[in-house]
């Protein structure tokens, strides 16, 4: 049995367009499940998603406990041994409150690369295969989040690029989920069923190109 | 742990074109001279081969995939474990031009990253020039590179210049070699690279051809003369010495033309002569004399069982002197090479490939 953490925010929490962190799809919606379904027997897939998750930042207005970083290690203790860690953040980082540009991010995304390979929680304490992946772009009109993303519309599209060039760097797996899917227009920055679909589908083929003996 | 900027060496280049040959990492030659070497293969079995990690490999990948050299296929079900997804070369993710001047012609060709013939034209040879390394080269590479399409043509790796001894007029060939590649370069703003033909021709059979997998073998070439080059390890040894005999094609020229026999069938491309009867039998009776003669003399030193035959004459041709060669020396597995119809220049062609994207020794 192979073991999968997905590390996200609310798109990985199968948060609904237009709704609360309460509005959720169902299980089997959700990319991890998708994933699941996808990878079939052989696979555990444990799905870890919170609303407003950032990658380091410890949220002034939300709550520490919004920090990535700080609740990633006792993550990967429970779970452990992990084969791989799918980690995809960094639309939370783009919030007017940290003004970070989109570097800044993935320098966010490298901390946590570097949390995992230190602690080393794969099997018989080697390091688990990492795979970064980056969230679609926002839309345009994100609606009344406008003040709380100011301008982080252009940024959300420099993700891609950024998280790629930290995944060679640091010698990881990535994937662009923009490439698969993109952001609906009820809040423009949550991803809807079909999208979650189109994701779970694609990383199953990118977990399975890995290569596992 | 280190938390300065990430080094944005390998993607930033996202340029449609090829990557500067420097930046191109030894780790990425790796992998695509595995690739060159099998038809398809697997991330897993690429980290099996090298030792790389899977994340590695993935990375590694990733930016060949970006940058149109290497194609994924569709993953493979049915076997024990998670699919597996092959991975090939894109043909079309880099092209290469081959020019060879033979006894009488120049063929040029404009190959795929897989070794496809994309063009072949055969021209009159160029004539040398006083006071320069070339003259004619330079139009015959102009025309060559006028093969590809202008959309392709940021995807030419090179080009490959396939050229007889005798062409060095006696000269130190390397040097003459590295003056006109210089010469040519510095005209035409193309890389160019230039190489004894025969050993352009055993480069071609291994990249391309019948011995991609072989790693030691005697090779002859079979042209107006027969040449030898001895291959260990996947490494040409170019040698200084004459390693040519005069049994080959132009010794059976002069013996059909005694009996008045029509000669001219030779000499083209076409893939078949008339049949001369015990004339030609007469001849790969020396000729296969000769190899054998070879084959001792190398035997001395180096345990030879495979011989690869290359020539331009008709496969059926090389075919029977392979059979009769196995035939007289029993130890010997004789295989004709399958580069045709311009071996020597499919092999220059290949040159580009092996000096932009393989390891040394492969």
């Amino acid at each position: 049995m192979r073991t999968i953490l997905c590390y996200g925010d609310s798109n990985t929490h199968g948060q609904i367009p237009g709704g609360t962190p309460l509005d959720r799809y169902t299980l089997l919606q959700r990319w991890p499940g998708v994933l699941a379904r996808e990878l079939g027997k052989g696979w555990h897939i444990i799905e870890e998603g919170l609303s407003g998750r950032t990658t380091v930042h410890d949220d002034p207005i939300e709550g520490a406990l919004k920090n990535g970083r700080t609740y990633l290690r006792p993550c990967l203790m429970s779970h452990a041994p992990l084969d791989l860690v799918i980690i995809m953040l960094g639309t939370n980082d783009l919030k007017a409150r940290f003004g970070q540009p989109a570097s800044e991010v993935a320098m966010g995304i490298g901390c946590l690369i570097h949390d995992i390979k230190e602690l080393s929680p794969g099997p018989d304490g080697t390091v688990p295969e990492i795979m970064v992946v980056s969230p679609p772009p926002m839309l345009d009109d994100i609606k009344e989040w406008e003040n709380i993303f100011k301008s982080a519309q252009q940024k959300s599209h420099e993700l891609a690029l950024q998280f790629e060039i930290m995944s060679d760097s640091l010698e990881v797996h990535f994937f662009d989920a923009g490439s698969v899917s993109t952001c609906d227009p009820l809040d423009g920055f949550h991803i809807n069923a079909q999208a979650h679909e189109n994701l779970g589908v694609a990383l199953a083929r990118e977990v399975e190109a890995i290569g596992w003996k | 742990m280190r938390f300065a900027p990430p080094n944005p060496l390998r993607i930033a280049d996202r340029a449609s074109g090829l990557n500067a040959v420097s930046v191109r990492s030894y780790n990425e030659r790796l992998v695509l001279s595995l690739l060159l070497q099998n038809s398809s293969t697997t991330r897993l079995e690429i980290g099996e081969q090298t030792g790389l990690s899977a994340q590695t490999v993935s990375v590694l990948v990733r930016s060949l995939e970006q940058e149109g050299l290497v194609a994924k296929g569709e993953a493979q079900k049915g076997r024990v474990g998670p699919p597996t997804v092959p991975l090939t070369l894109n043909p079309e993710g880099a092209y290469s031009i081959g020019i060879s001047v033979g006894n009488r012609h120049t063929d040029i060709v404009l190959i795929d990253f897989v070794g496809k013939i994309r063009f072949h034209k055969t021209l009159p040879n160029p004539q040398l020039a006083h006071g320069s390394n070339h003259s004619e080269f330079l139009e015959t590479i102009a025309s060559a590179v006028k093969l590809l399409p202008d959309a392709e043509r940021e995807r030419l790796a090179g080009v490959g210049l396939a050229l007889p001894r005798r062409l060095s007029g006696g000269m130190d060939e390397e040097a003459y070699f590295k003056a006109l590649q210089a010469e040519i370069e510095e005209q035409l703003g193309i890389a160019v690279f230039v190489q004894n033909d025969i050993t352009a021709a055993a480069s071609g059979e291994s990249m391309f051809g019948a011995a991609k997998t072989l790693s030691d073998y005697m090779f002859f070439y079979l042209g107006a003369d027969l040449h030898g080059r001895l291959v260990l390890n996947h490494q040409i040894y170019n040698g200084n010495s004459e390693v040519s005999f005069d049994v080959g094609i132009a010794a059976l020229e002069r013996d059909l033309s005694a009996q008045g026999k029509e000669v001219d069938p030779l000499w083209d491309r076409s893939g078949s002569w008339p049949d001369y009867g015990a004339l030609v039998s007469d001849w790969e009776e020396r000729l296969i004399a000769q190899m054998r003669a070879s084959l001792h003399g190398v035997g001395q030193f180096v345990e030879i069982e495979t011989v690869i035959l290359s020539s331009y004459a008709p496969e059926s041709i090389c075919r029977d002197i392979c059979r009769k060669l196995e035939a007289a020396a029993p130890q010997i597995k004789a295989i004709a090479g399958n580069i045709v119809p311009a071996p020597k220049a499919i092999g220059a062609a290949s040159l580009p490939f092996s000096s932009r994207f393989m390891v040394s020794g492969n």
